[in-house]
């Protein structure tokens, strides 16, 4: 492994137009990673020909492009260079996630600070390419923490702040940052980009020659790793404790997304989740992504109809902030839970709806949820529909009445007639 | 408008740059001013020639934040009069609505919806003029930003020369500013 030279790149803060896989590209910059392994896919591809811009334009001096034949092999690279003692980065989408999915258990069980923009489209087949966040929670079991974007800006600082929290030693976990396909990654919005030597200062510094504290290779330091261990060996145990680590990681969310309102003004909530106009809210809504901003628009219109209603935006899938939504359901009576992702055969057929309910369970006194579905493959979901949505939730706290098509309990949003 | 943020839908045909004029124009309003933009492409299996759509949406001091398509535009670009036979873009122009059109003549607007106004622009005709070309035909983008800065008065021809040299550089900087130019004095309104 070669270690680059960092040189000085300063660029000052500026305002530009960008689409959301520039950002991402500009994140990446901005943390200085060292290495980059990618393949492309739609939709991600523009992040790493945007990558590659950079790396062969001379505008990241300190970063190695490798380039690879898979997804399997880029996260096979990503993880060699990340043992090596290096910041790296990658991004995928959809079905590369899939083909990338034994090598993704490896980085987890490794325990390495990996950070990979997830540009999330729906599961094939039939092809699809619009957002989705399928692929995402089919990485639920892997180790991996995982959050979700709702702007433009905020992929630009979720990945600056998930370095931070990776690479601290109580973690050392790698994180996936998600947001929808085409819905954020081709549009482009205004997104601050930020001054280097306050990024910088923000992030910890770039580990030195000796790698992360609990593995490090070189060619003069040959180990063997991942060998096999036998049931009365230490495995259980390594599984425990990654099990802890993203527990105990939520903590370190919290202050970091504290310490990044401080550097750089922007507010993420607790870094969880973020409340928008919960004040005296008796019927809210939980949702992630894309269409959280839009909701928040919603929930505009329908509170000047007056109605009070709120909205929670999640932003971890990993960990699970299971100790916030049980405080939201304790003053709600009403929760709405909207899901872009199946988890077939489920109790909602909405992987977060699953999870909230699982969250609720032992808690006396919390709101009634209904999960809603909507947008699956990228569907195109209006700002009437979210407005509808929260329409529904408030006719069923007043009334006591839902939707009469609802599918095994599930209030399924603009699905197209089928026999 | 829609709580006061401008919509405007962009129609071409795959080649004809649209979809960069939706993103040029982004920047055009923010370069004059505007708080917010967004550009939103309508992505699928485009090919040279087939019909694409794309939306951008201004705002002169709030938030944007939908990410859905424009259903009641203010302002339709059409890049193509062919497109105008198609009824799935006939049915995006809504009564009221400004189009600004690609067309060296008047366009039949006797099946259109009602109260429309149409501002004509042989942008074409200026890039041919002009060989302002690319390998499947004109440029038509910046012409028909040209035209849509004169019709709305949202940004002049300094701005547009501040943004064209910072995304294309200043080599290319002349030729697009006579484009530019060309349409922005002579786009009328079709009487």
């Amino acid at each position: 492994m070669i270690k680059p030279e960092i040189k000085d790149f300063i660029q000052n803060k500026e305002t530009i137009i960008i689409k959301g896989n520039v950002a991402t590209a500009y994140a990446a910059k901005s943390a200085r990673v060292q290495v980059i392994s990618a393949y492309p896919i739609t939709p991600q591809t523009t992040v790493v020909e945007k990558l590659s811009e950079f790396a062969d334009g001379g505008q990241m001096p300190g970063t190695q492009y490798i380039k690879v034949e898979s997804e399997h092999s880029v996260m096979a690279s990503i993880i060699g260079a990340s043992m090596a003692g290096t910041r790296t980065f990658t991004a995928t989408s959809g079905q590369g996630l899939f083909y990338m999915y034994e090598m993704v258990h490896w980085a987890a069980g490794t325990r390495l600070p990996i950070v990979t923009a997830i540009i999330s489209r729906g599961t094939a087949p039939p092809w699809n390419i619009w957002a989705d966040f399928s692929d995402l929670i089919s990485c639920r079991d892997t180790g991996w923490m995982s959050s979700f974007c709702a702007t433009h800006q905020e992929i630009y600082d979720e990945i600056l702040m998930s370095y931070k929290v990776c690479e601290d030693y109580d973690v050392l976990l790698p994180k996936f940052v998600a947001y929808g396909g085409f819905i954020l990654s081709h549009t482009s919005k205004p997104v601050i980009i930020e001054d280097q030597d306050k990024v910088d200062a923000f992030l910890p510094p770039l580990p030195d020659e000796k790698g992360w504290p609990h593995i490090w290779i070189s060619e003069k330091r040959p180990i063997m790793h991942g060998n096999l261990i036998m049931p009365s060996g230490f495995y259980s145990e390594f599984r425990m404790k990654i099990h802890v680590a993203m527990l105990e990681a939520k903590k370190k969310i919290k202050t970091v997304t504290k310490e990044f309102e401080k550097v750089f003004g922007r507010n993420y909530g607790n870094g969880l989740i973020q409340e928008y106009k919960m004040e005296g809210a008796k019927v809210a809504m939980l949702i992630y992504g894309d269409l959280a901003l839009q909701m928040e628009e919603a929930v505009d219109q329908v509170r000047e109809e007056g109605y009070k209603v709120g909205m929670v935006k999640l932003r971890h899938f990993r960990p699970f902030p299971v100790e916030d939504i049980r405080d939201i359901a304790k003053k709600v009576k009403i929760l709405g839970v909207v899901d872009r992702a199946i988890a077939f055969g489920s109790q909602t057929g909405g992987p977060i709806s699953c999870e909230v309910k699982t969250a609720l369970h032992d808690t006396q006194g919390t709101a009634k949820v209904i999960p809603m579905m909507n947008g699956i493959g990228g569907r195109q979901v209006t700002l009437e529909q979210q407005k509808n949505q929260l329409k529904t939730l408030i006719k069923f706290h007043e009334t006591g009445e839902l939707p009469k098509d609802m599918i095994f309990g599930t209030y399924w949003d603009g699905l197209l007639e089928v026999d | 408008m829609e709580n006061g943020i401008i919509e405007i839908t962009f129609h071409g045909r795959g080649g004809q740059t649209a979809i960069t004029a939706s993103q040029l124009l982004t920047q055009l309003a923010f370069s004059k001013g505007f708080k917010d933009t967004i550009a939103i492409p309508i992505i699928g299996a485009e090919r040279r020639g087939a019909p694409i759509q794309a939306f951008t949406k201004l705002s002169q001091d709030k938030q944007i934040k939908t990410y859905d398509g424009v259903v009641y535009p203010d302002y339709i670009f059409i890049f193509d009069t062919s497109l105008l036979d198609i009824p799935s873009v006939k049915a995006t122009i809504k009564e009221g609505v400004k189009l600004i059109v690609n067309s060296q003549k008047p366009i039949d607007t006797s099946n259109l919806a009602k109260n429309i106004k149409v501002f004509l622009v042989d942008a074409t005709g200026i890039c041919i003029k002009r060989k302002f070309m690319h390998s499947s035909g004109p440029i038509l983008n910046i012409p028909m930003l040209g035209a849509f800065g004169k019709i709305t008065g949202y940004y002049d021809l300094k701005i547009m020369e501040k943004v064209l040299k910072k995304e294309f550089g200043e080599k290319k900087l002349e030729k697009n500013m006579s484009v530019a130019r060309d349409a922005y004095e002579s786009v009328k309104e079709e009487v």
